[in-house]
């Protein structure tokens, strides 16, 4: 079992440095429904694994969930909200995509480094999935900061979220069922509100260039 | 059970008004709704009072009130009934001037009272998690009531307000979940993330891990409370944000946020047996808000963002005092939370009034205040003295118990660098004081008169209340404060 999660939790790792690797808006909505879909399987095996043991059907429910709103609802909304803003390919990212992944493999060995100096975490050795998961969040925050557009904002952040859900799966075994609702059902709301402000930015300032947000300071 | 009607009332007021389309109505259901939650905040208050804790073991016993959630509930109410008051001449004043249109009312109104409503959820339940979608929640229903006026920069402010802190909030979710993997084996699957659980058992939760969710936490709360150098969205957001919002989002919000530090500072200390850890950070962060808000306060053009800025300073004062962690520290913070809610929420209110006779923000261009606006000009200008700590404003006494608590706890040079940015912070705000107040008087200032005359009333009462507590502070919300340092010290002094 240990090995199958690690197994899980590094392919997801895998696919957030396959997100930072993604040119276009599209193809990176794209690697975010990949992450969003392997989260959902680990969190249906750990789920079986749970009702065998005990009879929790929780993770069961929290995966069908999952399933609907990281990989086909969110994504959509983000798809179209794409396709109703887009008027030029403009270039999307600060730094080279080469130079990014490479960041994502230092933060990567930075992460190991700290979490296996951290006593109480580890027994005999080093928790692997811990690692994967605070690194995705640290990706999520580096994607943010390296796209200009508002969309790679929003999936940056949703990144960070997956982060967080893999972390409270894999390390704790899952938060309490009603957290977990309430998490997801914000993160809804939160990519609704996101993807209308979006439009009304596309419609004040023309672009979705987040450099053009430069009215305030001081 | 009268405590659940807290959470009812303003989910049927925002039903109401996805119902009602007539804007006359709408204001009296507004009214009318946050006179109701002030009648319960009332009897609510008298049990915690009387009995210490108010608990219900419906809907799995999440509800949970003890004497520290009802400080910052009462100044949750009170605030949302006054923003309230004020709301309507406010708005109508919108309207007339076509700064927004008549159907954007109703968006306001349910806007702000979904607001209100996940500020009441985040400050009445036990579970920390429920704790934490409920601050996350605050920030969303109000994304949309800073960038109200639709316009480029309001827009600039909401969208870096939600990113910014729906970030930071996130951070805080992973110290949630370090804290719940530390009191694993601990607790029982159904106490898991409750506070009171967490809080009894803090002797047996791993030391190691507990010291990390704190850092999480407090850098994700840290944000929502406006602690530099996360506070980059403040400004913008206060600034941008209708006035009646503003002084919400200043008087309340940054509490609410500052209250989940609270909570996990409290587990914290009594599972570490001592403050220091906790401590360290918690003053190094107030001191750099300190200082952060006293650079910008000393060359501020525009009255809200100087406004927004004092906001920063005040959170960062509290700060310093619950890392003090002493029970006249913590009874001081607690106390100045009030204090500046309501001074703060005064200011926002007046500067609102200034702003719809001026139509501009700049301080510079606000000639002969107190002949347009008799009395909020006034109240302005006794407001500016009260946030700084003038006797005998209330905000004089909190500050005056944090900074002796910071020196009997033998933080000489702390002390002597929070009085001197104190003093730097004032200057900041006379120098702007001259700017408005003793400047000839253009030829063209607008007509003179208070046009908001509800709103004016608030600003006389809350005026009356900071002057009054600051010299006599009633035995009831002595005894109320003292329980709630005692909740939080518990495990140590």
């Amino acid at each position: 079992m240990s090995d199958f999660s690690n197994t899980l939790s590094t392919l997801i790792l895998l696919s957030a440095v396959l997100l930072m690797a993604c040119k276009r808006t599209k193809s990176y909505i794209k690697s975010f429904r990949l992450q969003s879909f392997l989260i959902a399987l680990a969190a249906g095996v750990m789920g079986t694994g749970n009702m065998l043991k005990d009879g929790q059907f929780e993770l069961i429910v929290v995966c069908l969930i999952t399933i609907i709103l990281k990989v086909i609802l969110i994504p959509n909304i983000l798809i179209k909200t794409e396709a109703k803003v887009e008027h030029k390919v403009e270039k999307d990212f600060i730094l080279n995509i080469p130079i990014l992944v490479i960041i994502c493999c230092v933060l990567i060995v930075f992460i190991y480094a700290s979490i296996s100096n951290i006593e109480g975490l580890n027994e005999g050795s080093v928790n692997l999935q811990m690692v994967n998961s605070i690194s995705i969040i640290l990706i999520g925050l580096l994607f943010m900061i390296s796209r200009k557009k508002a969309i790679g904002q929003i999936i940056g952040f949703l990144v960070i979220e997956n982060g967080l859900f893999v972390t409270a799966m894999f390390v704790t075994n899952g938060m309490p069922f009603v957290v977990d609702m309430g998490i997801l059902i914000d993160l809804l709301t939160a990519v609704i509100i996101m993807g209308v402000m979006v439009f009304k930015i596309n419609d004040k300032f023309d672009s979705i260039n987040i450099d053009k947000l430069r009215n305030l300071k001081g | 059970m009268m405590g659940l009607f807290l959470l009812g009332i303003p989910l049927i007021a925002v039903l109401l008004f996805l119902i009602i389309k007539e804007n006359k109505i709408q204001h009296a259901i507004s009214v009318v709704t946050s006179i109701l939650l002030i009648l319960i905040a009332v009897y609510l208050t008298r049990e915690v009072m009387l009995f210490g804790i108010v608990e219900y073991s419906s809907f799995g016993g999440f509800f949970y009130i003890d004497s520290l959630s009802i400080i910052v509930l009462d100044i949750v109410l009170v605030i949302g009934f006054v923003a309230s008051v004020y709301s309507i001449q406010y708005m109508n004043h919108e309207i007339m001037h076509e700064k927004i249109k008549p159907k954007g009312l109703r968006t306001y109104y349910i806007l702000l009272y979904s607001f209100i409503f996940t500020m009441v959820l985040a400050l009445s339940v036990k579970n920390m998690g429920i704790m934490w979608i409920a601050i996350e929640a605050t920030t969303l229903s109000s994304a949309f009531l800073v960038g109200f006026y639709n316009n480029k920069q309001s827009l600039e402010a909401a969208w870096k307000y939600i990113i910014v802190c729906s970030v930071g909030i996130a951070i805080a979710l992973l110290g949630i979940t370090l804290l719940h993997l530390s009191s694993i084996g601990v607790l029982e699957s159904r106490q898991f993330l409750s506070w009171t659980a967490l809080f009894d058992n803090a002797g047996s939760l791993k030391s190691s891990i507990v010291r990390l969710a704190f850092i999480f936490i407090l850098i994700g709360f840290g944000t929502k409370a406006g602690l530099a150098p996360m506070h980059t969205w403040l400004p913008d957001a206060h600034s941008q944000a209708p006035s009646p919002i503003s002084a919400l989002l200043s008087g309340v919000l940054l509490n609410s946020a500052m209250y989940g530090i609270i909570r996990a500072v409290a587990i914290v200390n009594r599972n570490l047996g001592s403050s220091v850890f906790t401590g360290r950070l918690l003053m190094g962060l107030g001191i750099l808000s300190i200082l952060t808000a006293a650079v910008f306060i000393l060359t501020q053009k525009d009255y809200k963002r100087l406004l927004a800025y004092s906001s920063i300073e005040h959170m960062g004062i509290i700060a310093v005092a619950i890392g003090i962690f002493s029970p006249l520290s913590v009874f001081g913070a607690l106390f100045h939370m009030i204090n500046h809610s309501l001074t703060k929420s005064m200011l926002f209110l007046s500067s609102g009034n200034i702003l719809q006779k001026y139509n501009t923000k700049q301080i510079s261009k606000i000639t002969g205040l107190l002949k347009v606006l008799p009395v909020s000009g006034l109240a302005f200008l006794i407001g500016l003295f009260a946030i700084t700590g003038t006797p005998p404003f209330s905000i004089f006494s909190s500050e005056l118990s944090i900074i002796v608590s910071i020196f009997q706890a033998n933080h000489l040079f702390l002390g002597i660098v929070v009085v001197i940015l104190l003093a730097i912070v004032f200057a900041g705000f006379a120098v702007t004081l001259f700017k408005i107040f003793y400047r000839k008087t253009d030829e063209d200032i607008p007509e003179p008169g208070e046009a908001n005359i509800p709103g004016t009333f608030c600003i006389i009462a809350l005026l009356i209340v900071i002057t009054v507590t600051g010299i006599f502070m009633p035995e009831g919300v002595k005894n109320l404060l003292n329980q709630a340092q005692s909740i939080i010290t518990g495990g140590l002094a």
